[in-house]
């Protein structure tokens, strides 16, 4: 999951990075009253969203007056930041800048392990520094300091690794004029299945990518894969798109060449969704009633590829238990394989019956890609 | 013939008595693939799938010295522990099944196995098989005799479902598979495309590979590599999913972990550095049998 800055320079402040003062600024709270109690005069005011390049798309104001930080914070309230949903405003001191520098934690995935990088070139034009100007060091995992001379690399090497992150960038780590050390933003991704060993990650506010607030049906969904058994197969990931077909995928690599396929078909997703690892009957009907909720769906794909050891029949159930509560009238395709496939495909055979559905059938031998085509006949003989 | 596997293949199972770590004791046993014992912390003594339980994998060893594979499906909480347990053990190999291990925890786990020159595949690996042979993990399920048998052509897959899927596609084109490895889907892999290749190309059964990959993290690039260095000589077909994530937002998680939306990495980026390099590139999935056909 990724953070929002001021999230992130929360753990940042946490492990001894010094950040700027400054405050969060929601929908409906009294900017000037906050930006007075602040007791600064020169601020930055800049949007929170998950993704960068604010700097480039008008997303960072920089203000004198609360008159100034007011309008800054309707206007940034008020649009998107490239198609990125804005979540709040964070008015901060105006730093006094000397130097910007640029410094990283990732895994690298050719060596297997964290690369500590580092460069004199930071801030917004990163991406077209050259390489050979961004010192890259190997970090072992296993050791929980690493000595540096890089500043601050001591102190987000720590909040790397204690705080579970993917990635915790800063750029720029600002050089003040008068010599101290700034973290001017913060860019930190945390790995969500190290979420047992933080319980404070529960409270983070519920965010997608896709430049608007999660649906209700989205926060719905991340609630099934919930619960002590969170491991035992998965049923949680649910995406709406702006399509009207909806889809059931059942494992994650067949559901990205079958969100391929469904394009290539001329078909426009409503969704993505994905079950996999031999989730229980229960998990796949709730995923199933969320999916078929949503206004408007043309058609439906349920498709899978052929199964190691998810039992088609038992999955089944749970995509018929909500199929006989939704009785929906719109064309079906289904085609999947592996374990039990001929009695699941009976079971939803019998589905379609009584319930009169516009549903065809398909097993292993008819590839999956082919399956797409059917279902954009179907839908355009509709 | 075949990669990781041959007759002397014998397998530990940690976390053999929970509902999972038993059905892939059976579906090895099943395939004729030596299972000797397995480990459950606290409960040595107990026999699961007719095979002794151990409460800790020195005890099993010590009793089983043959075991050169671990298969490890425990809970993600408790799979860096688990691993580690093995890695201390020096059991040559070790196939993680478990998903959702923290990537810190992986990257610990591959850091210690690489200083004893121990092997990793996975995590969130389901297995290999070797058609005929053996197999470690679950791999084919119950149905393992429908999708898989002895042939020519090395398959590679970041999906479990699709390692299944695509070894259909090639036996349902009437050939046959001379190995098929599901590597996982995480960022990090303990085993790479590139690892494979290079025993495949070793491999006198296989003539041709296919690999089924993902958008997101640079493996495709590193077989690019292994190409150019002429270690990688033979026929190789890919497909790389995820197109149609060029539409999602930079950074978007979407399929499995390790397909992340990051920058120079996208499929259509890939395919094209493989093209380059005279790798067959598959537009569907269903393609990869044809491309590789008259080579088998």
């Amino acid at each position: 999951m990724n953070l929002y800055e001021f999230e992130g320079k929360q753990l940042l402040a946490k492990h001894g990075i010094a950040i700027p003062t400054g405050v969060v600024v929601r929908r409906g709270d009294d900017a000037r009253a906050m930006y007075a109690e602040l007791q600064v005069t020169d601020v930055v005011v800049k949007a929170q969203v998950l993704s960068g390049k604010r700097g480039k798309n008008n997303g960072i104001k920089f203000c004198s007056s609360a008159e100034e930080v007011s309008r800054a914070c309707e206007d940034l309230f008020a649009r998107d930041i490239r198609g990125q949903y804005v979540a709040a405003v964070l008015i901060e001191e105006k730093l006094s800048i000397a130097e910007e520098l640029y410094v990283a934690i990732v895994y690298e995935t050719n060596k297997k392990q964290p690369m500590l990088m580092y460069s004199e070139d930071g801030g917004m034009e990163i991406e077209d520094v050259a390489e050979e100007k961004i010192q890259k060091i190997p970090a072992d995992i296993r050791q929980n300091t690493i000595v540096s001379t890089i500043p601050f690399a001591p102190e987000l090497w720590r909040c790397f690794l204690a705080e579970d992150a993917r990635v915790a960038e800063i750029n720029p780590l600002v050089k003040t004029v008068d010599g101290r050390f700034v973290a001017a933003d913060a860019k930190i991704a945390i790995d969500d299945d190290a979420f047992f060993r933080h319980e404070d990650w529960a409270a983070l506010e519920p965010r997608t990518m896709l430049g608007r607030p999660s649906t209700e049906r989205e926060i719905e969904a991340k609630k099934i894969d919930e619960g002590e058994k969170y491991y035992q197969g998965t049923a949680g990931k649910y995406i709406e798109m702006n399509g009207n077909v909806a889809t059931l995928f059942s494992s994650a690599g067949a559901s990205i060449s079958n969100m391929d396929a469904l394009l290539q078909a001329g078909l426009e997703p409503a969704n993505y969704t994905e079950y996999s690892g031999n989730p229980p009957r229960e998990k796949v009907y709730q995923l199933t009633k969320i999916v078929l909720a949503k206004p408007g769906i043309k058609g439906l794909w349920i498709i899978g590829g052929v199964a190691n050891f998810t039992n088609v029949e038992e999955t089944f159930r749970g995509v018929i238990d909500a199929l006989d509560e939704v009785k929906p009238t719109y064309p079906i395709v289904v085609r999947r394989g592996g374990p039990f496939e001929k009695e699941g495909l009976a079971l939803m055979a019998e589905c379609a019956r009584r319930n009169n559905l516009n549903m065809k059938l398909f097993g292993k031998e008819t590839a999956m890609g082919e399956t797409a085509k059917i279902l954009a006949s179907m839908i355009a003989g509709n | 013939m075949g990669i990781l596997l041959d007759s002397n293949t014998a397998v530990l199972v940690q976390g053999i008595t929970g509902k999972e770590g038993l059905k892939a004791a059976r579906a090895m046993l099943d395939y004729h693939t030596q299972v000797l014992c397995g480990v459950t912390p606290k409960k040595g003594g107990q026999m699961a799938e007719g095979r002794p339980v151990f409460s800790s994998v020195a005890e099993a060893v010590e009793q089983f010295p043959m075991v050169n594979v671990a298969l490890i499906y425990v809970p993600p909480f408790a799979a860096k522990a688990a691993i580690i347990e093995a890695i201390n053990n020096n059991i040559p190999l070790i196939n993680t099944i478990v998903e959702r291990i923290p990537i810190k925890d992986t990257a610990y786990c591959l850091a210690a196995a690489k200083e004893k020159n121990i092997r990793i595949i996975g995590p969130s690996s389901l297995g290999l098989i070797v058609p005929g042979v053996g197999r470690v993990g679950v791999v084919g399920g119950p149905l393992v005799n429908d999708i898989f048998q002895p042939g020519s052509i090395g398959v590679i897959s970041r999906s479990g479902g699709m390692t299944n899927e695509v070894s259909w596609q090639i036996r349902k084109a009437g050939l046959g598979q001379s190995a098929a490895v599901h590597v996982g889907g995480d960022l990090l892999m303990g085993t790479t495309y590139a690892d494979l290749l290079r025993m495949f190309e070793k491999d006198t059964a296989t003539k041709a590979v296919v690999i089924f990959g993902e958008h997101g993290g640079s493996y495709e690039f590193e077989i690019v590599d292994l190409i150019i260095n002429k270690e990688f000589t033979k026929p190789l077909a890919i497909y790389v999913g995820g197109k149609f994530a060029s539409v999602l937002p930079e950074g978007m998680n979407i399929g499995h972990a390790g397909a992340i939306v990051g920058r120079g990495q996208s499929a259509a980026e890939k395919e094209a550095a493989l093209r380059a390099a005279g790798v067959m590139v598959a537009e569907h999935y269903e393609q990869l049998p044809e491309l590789v056909k008259k080579f088998a």
